[in-house]
């Protein structure tokens, strides 16, 4: 097709929708309507993530080390007392992290692995600190007896935090096979529960938002279909004319285009307005704004817009007046 | 008595424009439109098609047109077997044609000169030349200075000028009228015929299907008669027609 056809074909395209305007208006509206359900859908698929990487963060995994408190409280009466045994009757072979030293390098092999994102030292002082926190005065005096009479019964431990926690199981293995771990404690139910909702909710996401399209290509269709049989005239002198049918074809894209785009442009308007009105409404609830911010989202929840408009109104008018064109379009002599 | 006709008509030196060779068109709901047709019109003539309601024209126009294919037999129209011919090719075909229908067809939304214009741009002409084609084309159906009036201020015959313009604005090699003078006057319908009749006269060939005896008679070109699908006259230009 010529260049100029094309330009003289969009020129018909907006004059089509201009002249189609009120049922052009039907069709952004509900359009719009769409869009904007698929936006929210994206961006409570966002936010809810967002919430759930926060309860994994706070999931954290405890990596206790075989140091001298393990040996020393892991020991029985059947445990053999060798000669270089120190007064506790613990041996330096008889557990694996000596000092310090070993134990951030254990930390740091933890840390190497894949799917760990932090694996964070923490002494045996700071972990009975730590845990007294959370006890019952009995509870704590208990543990200060323990420390004052034997030495920490904490061992020393890594703090690990996960990048995806669908993959807890397989980390939690290789963290195993690390030299000098012992136990290693940690919510996996929970880590398995976020996961399992994370994957629950971008399927639903997935559905909602493919259901919403087909949506909007029918309504574009339907548009179009209007249009087509209000140029029914038109359409039997182009044919009558030699018109080839890409030529036909053209008007009825560029309109079902101009459709999605101005529909695109409108719903992320609105969507910016109900998103901007819902934060501030969760952040008085809340005291505090745990929401994504639009203008992080804002430039790709356009661009899925623009898609889904040009998308669907590509396809709804090839599908419309391609259907049309092979079955009454073809005929010139009587409309 | 057709056949005879038929075979003079053959016999012509003059290049073909269109050929019909045992033609037979059937349509899916068993309706017989037209059975082994032959016919050869060369260019430059100028035919009318006559015949009752269910005679088989507007098939006939139809296969010209390769709006239908026939189930039987070969078409040839300006050098395009359309027996053979692919759907990609139709609208090579069609450029080659001028179409005037009965009931105008002219976009009321369009000025005069846009509804000429129109089919300029569906061959991808530029602006330049559909600015100097246009006003020519309507000169020649007498319309030049209503370029800018709305099909709907023009009366019956005039916006059948404004068809013709249409179909003459491309200079195809054939004009086909589809009872062109069906919804005007008589008057205008004499008129629209002169018309023809001089757009013929520079050399493009004119099939005009039409129930208007009167013209026939006083038109005295080639008639072609048809009935029951079936060609039952083909009475040559100058001689004793209807």
């Amino acid at each position: 097709m010529k260049m100029r056809s094309v330009k003289y074909l969009v020129g018909e395209g907006f004059k089509s929708t201009w002249a189609n305007r009120l049922m052009s208006l039907a069709s952004i509206g509900v359009l719009v309507a769409c869009m904007v359900l698929i936006g929210l859908a994206i961006l409570i698929t966002e936010n809810v993530n967002l919430a759930l990487g926060r309860l994994e963060q706070e999931n954290t995994i405890m990596v206790y080390m075989k140091d001298y408190s393990w040996a020393l409280y892991g020991r029985t009466e059947e445990t053999e007392v060798k000669e270089d045994a120190d007064e506790n009757g613990i041996s330096e072979s008889d557990y694996v992290i000596h000092n310090e030293e070993e134990a951030k390098a254990l930390c740091q092999k933890i840390a190497d692995l894949p799917n760990v994102e932090a694996a964070d030292y923490v002494s045996g002082e700071e972990g009975l600190d730590s845990v007294k926190k959370n006890m019952f005065e009995g509870q704590a005096q208990y543990f200060d007896f323990l420390n004052s009479e034997h030495g920490n019964p904490l061992s020393d431990a890594a703090r690990v935090t996960m990048n995806d926690m669908s993959k807890f199981d397989e980390t939690i293995e290789s963290i195993k096979k690390i030299e000098g771990v012992d136990t290693i404690q940690s919510q996996g139910d929970l880590a398995e529960k976020i996961a399992g909702f994370k994957r629950g909710f971008a399927l639903a996401a997935i559905w909602i938002i493919a259901i919403l399209l087909v949506i909007a290509l029918i309504i574009v269709s339907n548009t179009i279909r209007v249009t087509m049989y209000s140029r029914k005239l038109e359409i039997s002198i182009m044919k009558a004319v030699g018109a080839t049918n890409s030529f036909i074809r053209l008007p009825f894209v560029i309109e079902g285009i101009i459709i999605g785009i101005i529909s695109a442009v409108l719903s992320e308007g609105i969507l910016y307005f109900v998103y901007t009105l819902l934060s501030e409404k969760i952040a008085t609830a809340l005291g505090t704004n745990q929401l994504v911010p639009f203008s992080d989202m804002a430039l790709i929840m356009l661009a899925i817009s623009l898609l889904i408009g040009i998308f669907s109104g590509t396809l709804g008018s090839i599908i419309i007046i391609s259907k049309y064109l092979r079955r009454e379009g073809s005929e010139f002599s009587a409309i | 008595m057709a056949e005879n006709v038929i075979n003079d008509n053959l016999s012509f030196s003059a290049e073909p424009i269109i050929e019909f060779r045992g033609v037979s068109k059937t349509y899916p709901t068993g309706t017989h439109a037209l059975e082994d047709v032959n016919l050869r019109i060369n260019k430059g003539e100028f035919v009318f098609v006559v015949g009752s309601s269910g005679a088989g024209k507007s098939t006939f126009m139809k296969l010209i047109m390769r709006e239908e294919k026939p189930n039987t037999g070969v078409i040839k129209v300006n050098g395009f077997n359309l027996t053979k011919m692919a759907s990609k090719q139709v609208p090579k075909l069609r450029r080659t044609m001028g179409m005037v229908f009965q009931d105008f067809r002219l976009i009321n939304t369009m000025n005069v000169f846009n509804n000429v214009a129109f089919a300029m741009h569906v061959i991808g002409a530029g602006d330049a030349e559909i600015r100097r084609e246009v006003p020519k084309a309507l000169s020649a159906v007498g319309l030049g200075e209503k370029a800018r009036s709305m099909p709907m201020q023009l009366s019956g015959g005039e916006q059948q000028r404004v068809g013709l313009a249409r179909a003459l604005v491309n200079a195809p090699d054939l004009i086909i009228a589809d009872e062109p003078t069906g919804n005007v006057d008589p008057n205008m319908s004499y008129d629209i015929v002169t018309m023809l009749t001089e757009i013929n006269k520079r050399g493009t060939t004119v099939i005009m299907v039409t129930h208007d005896h009167g013209l026939v008679h006083d038109f005295n070109h080639r008639v072609i008669m048809l009935d029951h699908g079936k060609i039952i006259a083909d009475i040559p230009a100058g001689g004793d027609n209807v």
